[in-house]
């Protein structure tokens, strides 16, 4: 037997390095032992945060898209088909809080449309659509915000105007939307945290009662209760980053698939999925999901090593 | 002679009468001290009724009694398993009523337990059971390499390190568990029924390593109910007798 005398400490640096070590092969070994319990508990994990991923995407698209539209102070007055809009102008422009008016003939936009859809062709078109179907617009710029209802009305009642449109409309129409999102994300989210924590904690029991025999002997020779179970508990942190990155990858590439879909459901394919309006964001996504993966997971096993340790 | 201990001994030094779990009593170096001890199972089986006992450092004690009399709780108790439902515990200088779980690990570490069933790990070599206990408190490789090899030694089973526990004989089965309570060259050493499962030649392997250890000076405390092991050993023997403790036999009456 060699005498305990005799042993000469280590430095602190070579202690903490051994004990990392010895900390993750534990985790790797007990990774090992899960089988396909670990991708149960990844895959559970990975489809929250994908759902997780993917509704941020959209609340932060639907956001800018709020956020910029609030801002724009313009009305658009349709005029019916015979009107012209050049006649109009010195009336709308004697309006309170009215600071300026463009006219845009049916036939400018007519241009602007085709040259839009990528046709060129002006005449070969108007022979498949007949004559121009649009009609001469007004963009009528307010001077504030809580002006742009009762300049609308005001337009509205004007008599070769037949419909008003501006950005509140939309930004209500939004919020709306926005507002049932949250609370659909919501919901999802709530039942999918639990359930995901229900499956970390099971993986991480079953793991745990596999190793019943290695953790009895542990406590016996005075292995103390962090040193046994903080694999364990590191286990449900990797469960936490892999399946985090696993969601990160796939809200990348489904952010195409889902532009699409949304565009032909909500019909508002200003919704940035890709642009501008979340770029600025998109570093923040990766670390929330890293941030709630590691957090469930860890918590996951935390509540496991808890129980099994009693 | 037969001495019935539910009366105390004298202690050189009395415990103080309301302990203060998990201090350090320094004057129990080495020693296991019951006082009072009464342990009573959640169904109403009273096992130990009013036991006291003093082990002194270094002494090696026999302990016997009928299946069932609570030679192994007496053991759990010792290494904390088990709490009293009354009196008091010391060992090594630790007090173990209402101990907290570190300082106990801390205790164990200065404990060495055999069982009957020698509670091996069967997917790991002989040497990785040994390294395993010392892994689990933290120490470095070259420590483990260092402690590794004498103490397979001792037991005989240096040529058989990178053997499975189901690869060896019962007695080197048991003498691996005995490494694995050795190689931290514990304090205590409690074994219970370290020979239960083994035949006569086996049986007195494992005392002989016992004997070596307690040469060393480690205190050792064995249950058995192997009348032949008993005869062989001339050591210190309590029985546990319908919950109390009884001397039968000292060294020195024989």
């Amino acid at each position: 037997m060699a005498s305990p005398r005799s042993f000469s400490s280590p430095s602190p640096l070579a202690t903490f390095g051994y004990k990392v070590t010895y900390l993750l092969h534990e985790t790797l070994l007990g990774l090992r032992r899960g089988g396909w319990l670990n991708w149960a508990a990844v895959s559970t994990l990975m489809v929250l945060l994908f759902l997780v991923g993917i509704s941020l995407h959209l609340a932060w698209g639907l956001e800018a898209s709020v956020g910029s539209l609030g801002n724009q102070l313009q009305i658009s007055a349709y005029l019916r088909p015979s009107a012209q809009a050049e006649t109009l102008v010195p009336t709308v422009k004697a309006l309170d809080h009215v600071v300026d008016v463009q006219v845009i003939t049916k036939e400018q936009a007519w241009k602007t449309l085709l040259i839009d859809m990528g046709m060129r062709d002006q005449a070969s078109v108007e022979q498949q659509f007949g004559q121009n179907p649009l009609v001469d617009t007004l963009r009528v710029q307010v001077d504030a915000l809580p002006h742009l209802d009762s300049v609308a009305a005001t337009l509205k009642r004007l008599d070769p105007i037949e419909e008003v449109a501006y950005g509140s409309q939309v930004v209500k129409h939004l919020q709306s939307l926005q507002e049932t999102l949250r609370l659909g994300c919501l919901t999802i989210t709530s039942v999918l945290t639990l359930a995901t924590v229900a499956v970390i904690t099971t993986t991480i029991r079953l793991i745990v009662m596999a190793r019943r025999r290695e953790i009895e002997v542990m406590q016996l020779v005075g292995a103390t209760a962090a040193w046994i179970y903080l694999p364990f508990v590191l286990q449900g942190f990797l469960f936490g980053v892999i399946g985090a990155l696993a969601a990160w990858g796939l809200v990348l590439g489904s952010q195409g698939v889902l532009q699409d879909l949304f565009g032909t459901i909500v019909a508002l394919p200003f919704l940035q999925f890709t642009g501008e309006a979340t770029t600025n964001r998109n570093w923040q996504l990766p670390l929330i999901l890293l941030g709630m993966g590691t957090f469930l997971g860890t918590m996951g096993s935390l509540i496991a090593v808890h129980r099994s340790s009693r | 002679m037969i001495t019935d201990f539910t009366t105390p001994p004298p202690l050189a030094t009395e415990p103080p009468a309301h302990p203060e779990p998990h201090r350090d009593y320094r004057d129990f170096r080495g020693q296991v001290i019951l006082h009072r001890v009464t342990k009573i199972f959640p169904g109403g089986t009273c096992v130990l009724d009013n036991v006291s006992l003093r082990i002194n450092q270094g002494e090696f004690i026999f302990i016997t009694g009928v299946s069932g009399a609570g030679k192994s709780t007496l053991l759990r108790l010792l290494y904390g398993a088990e709490q009293p439902t009354h009196g008091r515990v010391i060992v090594d200088n630790t007090e173990l009523t209402r101990i907290r779980p570190r300082p106990l690990a801390l205790l164990r570490r200065r404990l060495g337990v055999v069982f009957q069933d020698y509670r091996l790990l069967s997917n790991r070599t002989v040497n990785e059971n040994v390294a395993f206990v010392l892994r689990a408190q933290g120490m470095s490789p070259a420590e483990i390499r260092r402690r590794l090899e004498p103490t397979l030694k001792m037991v005989g089973l240096a040529q058989k390190g990178h053997r499975f526990p189901h690869e060896l004989s019962g007695g080197e089965q048991q003498r691996l568990s005995l490494a694995r309570a050795i190689v931290n060259t514990p304090t205590i050493l409690l074994a219970d029924e370290p020979t239960g499962n083994l035949d006569q030649e086996n049986s007195l392997l494992v005392l002989e390593i016992l004997k070596r250890l307690n040469s060393f000076g480690v205190t050792i405390l064995m249950t058995t109910h192997d009348p032949y092991l008993l005869s062989q050993a001339h050591h210190r023997l309590l029985r546990l007798h319908q919950g109390h403790l009884l001397e039968v036999s000292s060294p020195e009456t024989g």
